[in-house]
């Protein structure tokens, strides 16, 4: 007999699963997760941006980590994302979340022998079984789709979601999930209040039994994009200038001292990658940066409030070295590129990145929206606090929520659910749909293909509340 | 190694029967000692004879049982089902152990196998999850009923058919309802829309009053307008609708007495709720929630003060009723009554404390509490301890005394937690907080003091004292002794004991004037002659009195005037002693003391006189009577200038008043 442990697969009777293979896809802007349901990570994560080859020919269009990031020339770097959380580009979008299900997870599908053309003859009409072929050429033909949304997403959006699933996809049935409400299932709430820190958009999203409370959904683009605007600013205005280098610009290095400008020997092209391609590699070093560097100040108070600074001074710096060499260590300046998400007064600005308004900030944010809760619920809220998203893990991020909440909400209690598992954190919407879309008693809720049929994209609205 | 064999060789002492007898006995030994396997040996050995207190079970290294070997792997298919909580037949599929093959005996096994490959698994129609597809029940009405009993002023129709849907719809919870609640009213056909002129959707909704006539009116949007329903309903507003709708449903479909228990008690919930009172509970919900983090912190110190004081209370009431039933228990023996009679008074008590103290300390330093736990901290947590005196600030009165030195037991680490607050002046007055001296130590009952207030020096004061206070309607026992209150009594208290030394004082007054005008009457009488009727009984009077001793006549004489309250003239003098400051005082004080003295003054003239000598002092007063006296005796004597047997007989009386007065003051001056 086993012992069950943590890595043993739990017994689908024990959580009332059954597994139909559905899909789970989780959009976002900076990647877009992709996966069966009833499996714990999603298989299949490729950044979102696209490369776009224009030649002669036309533009081809290039997905996947591997094509993004290779220095070909003309090669553009888009995002069908507009920076405020909606798909702005329908087209490549389909395309993207196409190649992220196509790619890892239902293959290229092997077409019957009868009609793959080579068993033909030769003067046969081929005219006549091509509408069959059709919906076998489509990615999605036997799996269920269950697509995430954010929860401002308009109608106009859920339509469209709906539409390119059985359209072009023919998903037999589908389904449209919120991301708050499924972050809220992947930490195992039905209610709670959801903070979800993305790439582009800020979230805190009120749920309550499974459910998204409208009128509460609160977003603003302080997240990762922000933050790492805010480390661009603070390399370009200290003295001297932090110069930020890519890696594809280096071919090698060799190590100088600390502040000493580098000596690299630098990649030479003869027509150089275009200015989006540049950007997005240099935001990988950013997103290193991020992740090595960057700290939250812990609290309690703001970071500019009377002593901090002269506390954060006296802790120890961080050191950090640029693809090419030059390196640094930074002391109270690592704290600053966060500050902005907490407290709008403290964030850098310039002509390019105006100041954050104070109503983005994220406890503004958790307070306009238990506004909308009603009394009655609120504790019952507070009490689980769900913090999710990839650029939740800066360092002491949870600490400095944890007093801000406290500070704003003193009289509840107040409990912070942030997983400490990466992966956990970073998909936990997309997790949440997969043990959604795995459950029992989830499979009556699907938009069947014949309901669509019947009733139109409108039965999204009717369907997924 | 040499075993024992090898020494018993060397020994020559090797024979047949020893190594025998050694293996018989060995398992024997062995047997009963249960091996522990798992267990290191040198780990058993430490368990000694005995066995271990926990059991240890051994766990035999097991590897994972082979696999049975049934034949072929099992096969599984993607067996398709139908959801029966689904209507549109929706068929999705899910991994499920392969149906083994049938067998057929008539047929080859090959043959069916094939068969069942190449076959579409049979679609499940059964679905184990389809169980948990339960809808909720909404009330539902014809439209008579709906006409009849549930019309409402601002809900249309279709407004409330909206409602009872959401309320379907998501469950009964309301803040979803609440947040997802967005009516639209959808316009009737027959209505064009250009005769609303760009109006608001406010005007298109379709009341249940509107008359159909009315429609196309231009007054239309008047005749609707109180009809209007509000921009935004609260989530009460819907409550209320769905209570008041299933309410009336309710008693519709079943009257209020053919009701069972629990309808009615549903009937009674849905018809008591009230919309104002839940929205004035959320108001104050809501201010619970925006309290301060100084005011929750306040009101955690609070909560844990009260917790604690309760405690300690609880903890000294006890040990309190232990003490007095302790005190107050029955003396079965008469012969230790006498014993227990010693403590009655609180200062004995104190003695006692104080002793039982210090054997209850000497006695801790060997050992644990005693049965009678007066340990420091216990004697701290008295409310008559003197720990007071170190803490700047005390309520008053005997009540909150005992709070505050509760608050403060043992006056350790909780101390310095108390937030002293200096008050104004004012505040102190109205709070009513005040500061103590140092209390004196020991043990005494609160209501000793209250007596004590109403005590004077003697019984017979007191007695007179009580007796005033009775007239003046004082209760025996304060009600509310507070420190005011108490002040105020005892200043009281101070002018009544004033106001009877005045009252005796002219009282003795108006008695020697008596005697005095008796005797010039009398003398007037022996000049007028001996035939003086008024002269003659007044002779006589004094005649039969000057027959008896000189004192027994001063003491009449006393009698008359002093209205029986002259009978012991010793303790009068004792008061005069001690009062003669209070005198002072009585004449520098104010009104009802002045306003007596008045009066008094207007009754005679003499008495005035006499008051002003008496504040002089006693010795003075002494002398001056004592000097006065022979004096007019003296000008009787010289306003008579025969001497006659008569008047040589009145003035022997006089001199024999002299003497008795003489002796009194005399007295006096001893004293």
């Amino acid at each position: 007999m086993n012992i069950p442990n943590a890595s043993t697969v739990p017994n689908p009777n024990e959580y009332a699963g059954d597994e139909v293979s559905a899909i789970v896809l989780d959009p976002g802007y900076s990647t877009t997760r992709a996966g069966f349901a009833g499996e714990d990570v999603p298989k299949s994560v490729i950044p979102t941006y696209y490369g776009v080859l224009d030649s002669e020919s036309g533009s081809e269009y290039l997905f996947g980590e591997n094509a993004i990031h290779n220095p070909l020339r003309n090669l553009e770097i888009k995002n069908p994302w507009s920076t405020d959380g909606i798909v702005e580009n329908w087209e490549t979008a389909t395309r993207v979340w196409e190649y992220a299900i196509t790619s890892r997870l239902t293959g290229a599908k092997q077409t019957d022998p009868i009609k793959n053309g080579l068993n033909d003859p030769l003067n046969g009409d081929p005219d006549v079984e091509m509408e069959g072929l059709d919906d076998a050429e489509k990615p999605l033909t036997d799996s269920p789709l269950l697509m995430t949304e954010p929860g401002w997403s308009s109608t106009k959006a859920r339509e469209k979601y709906i539409e390119i699933a059985m359209e072009d996809w023919g998903t037999p049935a589908f389904y449209l999930g919120k991301t708050g409400v499924l972050a809220a299932f992947a930490a195992g709430k039905a209610s709670g209040i959801v903070i979800d820190i993305g790439a582009s958009m800020t979230s805190v999203t009120p749920v309550i039994d499974g459910m998204v409370l409208k009128k509460g959904v609160q977003k603003s683009p302080l997240a990762g994009n922000f933050v790492s605007n805010q480390i661009r600013l603070i390399f370009n205005q200290s003295q001297p200038q932090i110069p930020l280098t890519p890696h594809y610009v280096v071919s090698s290095k060799t190590p100088v001292d600390a502040g000493v400008p580098s000596q690299a020997i630098y990649k030479t092209f003869e027509i150089p990658p275009t200015a989006s391609f540049r950007r997005n590699e240099e935001e990988r070093v950013l997103t290193e940066f991020k992740e090595s560097v960057v700290e939250t100040w812990a609290g309690p108070g703001r970071f500019s409030n009377g002593t901090n600074e002269e506390l954060a001074k006296a802790t120890p710096g961080r050191p950090f070295e640029m693809p090419d060499g030059w390196n640094q260590v930074f002391g109270v300046e690592r704290f600053k590129a966060v500050e902005g998400l907490f407290d709008a007064s403290a964030a850098l600005f310039d002509a390019e990145n105006p100041r954050p308004k104070d109503e983005q900030t994220i406890p503004r944010l958790v307070q306009a929206a238990m506004q909308h809760v009603d009394v009655d619920q609120r504790p019952a809220i507070l009490a689980h606090v769900i913090v999710t998203g990839g650029s939740s893990l800066l360092y002491k991020f949870n600490e400095r929520l944890n007093s801000e909440l406290q500070a704003m909400f003193p009289a509840p209690r107040i409990r912070l659910i942030a997983p400490g598992n990466v992966v956990e954190r970073k998909y936990g919407a997309w997790i949440g749909g997969s043990i959604l879309a795995s459950l029992g008693s989830f499979h009556q809720l699907w938009i069947s293909k014949k309901e669509y049929e019947e009733h139109g994209p409108s039965i999204v609205e009717k369907r997924c509340k | 190694m040499a075993t024992r064999r090898d020494v018993q060789d060397i020994m020559g002492l090797g024979g047949a029967d020893t190594p025998k007898t050694s293996i018989q006995k060995r398992p024997k030994a062995a047997a009963p000692q249960k091996k522990l396997l798992g267990v290191n040996r040198e780990v058993a050995a430490l368990y000694g004879e005995r066995p271990p207190p926990v059991a240890i079970y051994e766990q035999k290294k097991t590897y994972r049982a082979k696999r049975q070997n049934a034949g072929p792997a099992k096969k599984w298919i993607q067996q398709p089902f139908s959801n029966p909580a689904r209507s549109d037949g929706l068929i999705l599929k899910h991994w499920r152990r392969k149906p083994g093959p049938r067998l057929n005996p008539e047929n080859g096994e090959d043959v069916i196998m094939e068969d069942v490959e190449n076959q579409d698994p049979q679609v499940e129609t059964e679905y184990e999850f389809a169980k948990y597809n339960v809808q909720v029940e909404v009330p539902s009405y014809t439209d008579e009923e709906y006409e009849a009993h549930l019309r409402s002023y601002d809900w249309s129709r279709e407004e409330t058919e909206y409602l009872l849907q959401m309320v379907k719809e998501y469950y009964y919870r309301w803040p979803l309802i609440y947040d997802r609640y967005d009516f639209r009213p959808s316009t009737t056909p027959s209505e064009p829309s250009s005769s609303a002129g760009g109006d608001t959707t406010t005007n298109n909704i379709k009341p249940d009053i509107d008359a159909p006539g009315t429609e196309d009116t231009p007054s239309k949007s008047l005749a609707m307008l109180p009809f209007v329903p509000p921009a935004t309903r609260t989530i009460e507003d819907l409550k209320k609708r769905y209570y008041t709708l299933s309410a009336t449903l309710m008693k519709l479909h079943t009257p209020e007495t053919a009701m069972n228990p629990a309808e009615y008690s549903l009937y009674e919930t849905l018809n008591s709720y009230d919309p104002e009172r839940e929205a004035a509970r959320k108001r104050l919900a809501v201010a619970l929630m925006n309290r301060s983090a100084d005011e929750i912190n306040e009101e955690q110190w609070l909560l844990a003060e009260l917790q604690r004081i309760n405690m300690s209370a609880t903890k000294l009431d006890t040990e309190r009723a232990e003490l007095r039933d302790r005190l107050e228990a029955p003396v079965p023996n008469p012969a230790l009554a006498g014993g227990l009679a010693q403590f009655q008074t609180s200062q004995a008590l104190a003695a006692l404390f104080a002793q039982l103290f210090q054997q209850d300390r000497s006695k801790k330093r060997q050992s644990g509490s005693g049965r009678l736990s007066l340990s420091a901290t216990d004697i701290i947590g008295t409310p008559t301890s003197a720990h007071h005196a170190n803490n700047a600030q005390h309520l008053s009165g005997s009540s909150s005394n005992r709070k505050t030195s509760l608050a403060q037991p043992g006056g350790g680490s909780n101390l310095s937690q108390h937030p002293t607050r200096n008050l104004p002046p004012q505040l102190e007055h109205r709070f009513n907080v005040s500061t103590h001296d140092r209390l004196t130590s020991g043990i005494s009952f609160g209501s000793d003091k209250l007596q004590k207030l109403r005590q004077a020096k003697s019984n017979v004061q007191t007695q007179k004292i009580a007796a005033v206070l009775a007239q003046l309607g004082f209760p025996e026992i304060m009600p509310i002794p507070t420190a005011r209150v108490a002040g105020a009594f005892e200043g009281l208290v101070g002018r009544v004991g004033k106001l009877l030394d005045v009252r005796k004082v002219r009282e003795k007054e108006e008695g020697e004037l008596r005697i005095l005008e008796a005797m010039k009457g009398k003398r007037a009488g022996d000049e007028g002659g001996p035939g003086g009727g008024e002269g003659d009984t007044e002779d006589k009077g004094v005649k039969v009195e000057v027959g008896e001793e000189g004192e027994g006549t001063q003491n009449d004489n006393e009698n008359e005037n002093g209205d029986g309250d002259g009978a012991d003239n010793d303790n009068d003098e004792g008061g005069e002693d001690d009062d003669g400051d209070g005198d002072d005082d009585a004449d520098a004080d104010d009104g009802e003391e002045d306003a007596d003295g008045d009066g008094e003054n207007d009754d005679n003239d003499i008495d005035d006189d006499v008051e002003g000598e008496e504040v002089e002092g006693e010795g003075a007063e002494a002398d001056s009577e004592s000097a006065r006296q022979p004096s007019e005796a003296m000008s009787s004597r010289t306003g008579t200038a025969a001497p006659s047997a008569s008047a040589s007989a009145s003035h022997k009386r006089s001199a024999s008043v002299l003497s008795g007065v003489s002796n009194k003051s005399n007295k006096r001056v001893k004293k």
